[in-house]
């Protein structure tokens, strides 16, 4: 992929629709099935995605040309590293409120694929600018992959939303546990295929 | 040859750039985040005592720590209790050396500030200076009493068992009975959705009011938790006067002797728990009796 011509706008919106990390690339899988249990869940680990992946975009950005080619993954993984580290320190210090939430989540993200795959398919190859809307878009698709898997988790597997009782009843607890996640998954990303035909068609006609 | 000398300084380098930024950002943050963490060990101390910012504690509750330690001499083995006396109203520490029958073996006198005995460095040093070689220790655990008026209103114990991932650290009161009067996790990497779910009201507020004759012989029972009782657990959640007085007892006593409900999908950390928090009462119990008993010979003016 050469320099992107896209618009910073259309950067933002790619990430969160065209190329959701979950539903389109189908990435960071693990995280996507084991965590989105509630709503809650995928919201903080969202958050913690959308910190980490753009500050690491930014920075393998900003270095990109000091970086010799061979250890371009090890680079990125010991800046993302970095970056967890950095963030779960401060929040520790700062803000322990937050921390007491998120602090789980913050440390899982090491090994998140989604934020390698961006830092080696964009921001290794992209200035600054660009690849600081491709990473907030990204981390706010995941964000909303998450909190999708999370609704629809939490609703049908624990009755309740954000904690709090909704239907009155745990319909199918089966949703909590960790092969519905992929249920779910298969699901949301069939209807998403299925958007993409119907207006696909709709253009064609047009 | 060009190449792999390279790559080896360019991972170097970016190693070294890493490791400082981290060192950086821990040195700037350390302080604060060990205050953070100080400060929310006592809040729970004082939560698991039913204490709030709305009820907030009496003026006369102290809170002393006495701090374990194992000392070996040679072949022989010791408990070194290191245990805060009170002498003319000033505060000090003395280490108190138990055989392992639970005999007294001899007292030590401690040069440290009660302030500075939570540091564990400062204790270290404290007893470097009467341990003298070949005698060495180390440390075990702490336990910490609540006295109110000259009486003990409880005991707060730290600790720390293996879970389903990492290890499990919690928080545990008890009543001078040894009965459970609440449990807190405190830190823990449990899975999210499954495991995690110990830290929920409806779980670790299970162990609460458990009688320690019932705690020897805990069990997890995998049976889905009552609908009633889990209402029960999480009452903190809800309305005020959502339970009745009568009604709260009614549950109470009714699952007062009740093994633990497993939770859904984590039956291994519910177990981990379950056995941590047993093996914490069982082997407290046995101290505590072993270590009153060494101080009501002795006459050991201790301060709780």
């Amino acid at each position: 992929m050469p320099v992107t011509k896209k618009t910073n706008a259309q950067l933002f919106f790619n990430g969160i629709l065209n190329e959701n990390p979950i539903f389109r690339l189908a990435l960071s899988m693990c995280p996507a099935v084991g965590i989105s249990t509630s709503l809650m869940n995928g919201l903080l680990l969202g958050i913690a995605v959308l910190f980490v992946q753009v500050a690491s975009s930014c920075t393998i950005a900003a270095i990109k040309d000091y970086i010799h080619p061979r250890i371009r993954i090890p680079t990125y993984t010991l800046t993302i590293a970095t970056w967890v580290t950095v963030i779960d320190l401060s929040l520790a210090a700062f803000v322990p409120e937050a921390y007491k939430a998120m602090g789980i989540f913050v440390k899982l993200i090491v090994a998140f694929a989604i934020i390698t795959m961006r830092l080696e398919m964009f921001a290794a190859k992209n200035p600054v600018v660009p690849s600081f809307w491709d990473g907030l878009g990204m981390g706010l698709g995941f964000t909303f992959g998450m909190m999708t898997l999370g609704f629809v988790r939490e609703l049908l597997g624990a009755g309740t939303l954000f904690g709090h009782d909704v239907l009155g009843t745990r319909p199918l607890l089966f949703f909590i546990l960790p092969a519905a996640g992929f249920f779910c998954v298969g699901f949301i990303m069939a209807i998403f295929n299925y958007v993409e035909l119907v207006f696909n068609r709709i253009k064609k006609k047009s | 040859m060009k190449q792999i000398l390279r790559i080896t300084v360019g991972l170097t380098v970016s190693c070294l750039i890493a490791a400082f930024i981290m060192g950086a950002v821990f040195t700037v943050t350390d302080k604060r985040k060990k205050h953070n963490e100080h400060l929310n060990v006592q809040e729970t101390m004082l939560g698991l005592l039913g204490y709030s910012k709305k009820n907030p504690p009496p003026g006369d509750l102290k809170f002393h720590r006495i701090y374990r330690y194992i000392v070996e001499d040679g072949k022989s083995k010791y408990l070194g209790y290191m245990v805060p006396v009170e002498e003319g109203g000033k505060e000090d520490y003395q280490l108190v050396l138990i055989g392992l029958k639970g005999d007294f073996v001899s007292s030590y006198k401690l040069s440290i500030a009660p302030e500075k005995a939570e540091e564990a460095v400062e204790r270290e040093a404290a007893i470097n200076q009467v341990l003298k070689p070949p005698k060495t220790f180390t440390y075990a655990d702490a336990v910490i009493v609540a006295e109110r008026g000259g009486k003990r209103v409880a005991y707060l114990l730290p600790g720390e068992f293996p879970g389903f991932k990492t290890f499990i650290t919690v928080m545990l009161a008890l009543d001078p009975g040894f009965k459970i009067l609440g449990l807190e996790i405190m830190e823990q990497e449990e899975d999210p959705g499954l495991g995690a779910e110990i830290s929920q009201e409806y779980f670790k507020n299970q162990f609460k009011d458990k009688s320690f004759k019932k705690m020897k012989e805990i069990k997890v029972v995998k049976e889905p938790l009552p609908d009633e009782y889990r209402r029960f657990l999480e009452r903190k959640k809800w309305k005020e006067g959502m339970f009745t007085r009568e009604e709260i007892e009614r549950i109470r006593s009714k699952y007062q002797d009740h093994d633990i409900y497993a939770l859904t999908g984590a039956t291994i950390s519910s177990k981990s728990v379950t056995r941590g928090v047993k093996n914490m009462v069982k082997k407290f119990a046995y101290r505590i009796k072993i270590l009153d008993g060494v101080i009501a010979s002795r006459k050991l003016a201790v301060a709780f």
